[in-house]
């Protein structure tokens, strides 16, 4: 490979995004991932890091309706998008329908890899209101969870996918 | 943490050619090249970010191909009408890829650049006799005979002269894979993986044209997907087409075991695409 000179290029990007729903300007580096942006310059640590290969799924997160790995996003990538984290699935501090099924299902223990199986499982249910069971083991199989042996999670999803259709709008 | 790099968006695939150099690399979703970085194995002074390129995303039928854009993610290709009506096998493939977030990240063009021998697309795309178009600027005025659009040259590789190795491909640096293209009509084709963890130890696919006969890949198993022509199923044997290969011995097993993993999944690949054929 050869020398390089970085100096004379900007290493940061102007950026204009909304998470969850509010407008946010930055300026960001280039190299600064997802993740890092919403944990180290807002704050919003809900969002947590692990393998940052892109296989476990704690930093599960929306983009655009889009799952996407925010240890292997980069926060400039947001520019002009719309993002979703697990702050934003709670209203005026109630837990939604599918954060309730996890609690009342037992979905959950430790709870590190829950954030990531909530995003996960909002945007399963968004594209899919009545997933089967191996619909929903099939989606959520990129994430994964050493406490409760998955099958609360699945319970929790279709529990919450039920009462979705059932209160008859998506549940955001 | 990742090292410091610049920044280039073009709108267009010519103010992306003039990006492009060894050192200013062709960027979309970052499920491979950002791991890369990570790792140290790549330090490119500027990423250039085609997502703005809209041209970069389109599916269409065009002279009697399936044509998509290098920028389609592996979920939009799972998803598209087009690929579901002309080659339901790649969307098949597609939606098997990784997990749901690398989906909707990564892209099929991205994909075949990094070039990872165990990748389902590449194995999926061999055997549906897929070619790649490579464009560059054009610094020589055509004077090479292979004209593309204005001030462009560009060429067609197939995925045998596409993919040279593990994680190495024809690709110049000055090139950018703009689309896959997928001869028509397939009549049916196959895939069987056996996976474990989060690549599969082997893949199969297997191709139906009619009276052209058929094609069969085995992928994952060795550096390269291994391809193989036959005039018809019957003729396959499939314990001498494992023979052949060279396995990658690793933590999915030994050479011994994954060939005879290969030949199981072969000869079951080989059952199904007979009965795709003879049903009605």
């Amino acid at each position: 490979m050869s020398e390089h000179e970085l100096s004379e290029q900007p290493l940061d990007t102007e950026i204009q995004t909304h998470i969850n729903g509010r407008p946010i300007a930055r300026r960001v580096r280039n190299r600064a991932t997802l993740a890092q942006f919403l944990r180290d310059d807002l704050g919003l640590t809900g969002t947590k890091l692990s393998c940052e290969l892109q296989v476990c799924g704690v930093c599960s997160v929306l983009v655009d309706d889009r799952p996407v790995s925010a240890c292997t996003y980069l926060a400039v990538d947001v520019d002009g998008r719309q993002v979703r984290t697990v702050e934003g699935l709670a209203c005026n501090g109630k837990l939604n329908a599918l954060q309730s099924a996890f609690v009342e299902n037992f979905a959950l223990q430790c709870g590190f890899c829950t954030a990531g199986f909530l995003m996960m499982s909002t945007s399963l249910l968004e594209r899919n209101p009545d997933p089967s069971e191996h619909e929903v083991v099939e989606y959520l199989d990129g994430n994964i969870c050493r406490c409760t042996g998955y099958e609360p999670i699945v319970q929790a999803v279709l529990d919450a996918a039920g009462r979705i259709r059932a209160a008859g709008t998506s549940d955001d | 943490m990742l090292p410091p790099f610049g920044l280039a968006r073009p709108r267009s695939v010519s103010a992306a050619l003039a990006e492009l150099d060894e050192d200013s690399v062709p960027y979309w979703g970052g499920t491979e090249l950002l791991l890369a970085m990570r790792m140290g194995l790549i330090r490119p002074r500027q990423l250039v970010d085609l997502k703005g390129i809209a041209e970069l995303t389109e599916v269409r039928i065009e002279d009697g191909e399936l044509v998509l854009g290098a920028g389609l993610s592996h979920d939009e290709v799972a998803r598209d009408p087009l690929v579901a009506e002309h080659a339901p096998l790649l969307a098949y493939a597609e939606a098997l890829v990784g997990n749901a977030r690398v989906r909707a990240q990564g892209t099929i063009g991205g994909n075949l650049c990094f070039a990872e021998p165990r990748s389902d697309v590449a194995t999926v795309l061999s055997a549906l006799s897929a070619e790649v178009r490579l464009v560059a600027a054009d610094g020589t005025d055509g004077a090479d005979g292979t004209d593309g659009a204005d001030g462009t040259r560009e060429r067609r590789l197939d995925m045998a002269a596409f993919l040279l190795g593990p994680y190495w491909t024809d690709r110049q640096p000055d090139e950018l894979l703009v689309d896959v293209r997928i001869p028509l009509p397939v009549t049916a084709g196959v895939y069987l993986k056996y996976q474990t963890v989060e690549r599969p130890t082997v893949g199969v696919a297997a191709v139906a044209r009619g009276a052209a006969g058929c094609r069969l890949v085995v992928g994952a198993v060795g550096e390269l997907p291994a391809g193989f022509d036959f005039e018809d199923v019957a003729s396959v044997d499939a314990e001498a087409i494992a023979g052949e290969l060279e396995p990658t011995p690793d933590l999915t097993g030994s050479i011994l075991y994954k060939r005879h993993v290969t030949a199981v999944f072969i000869r079951r690949a080989l059952a199904e695409l007979a009965e795709k054929v003879s049903a009605p």
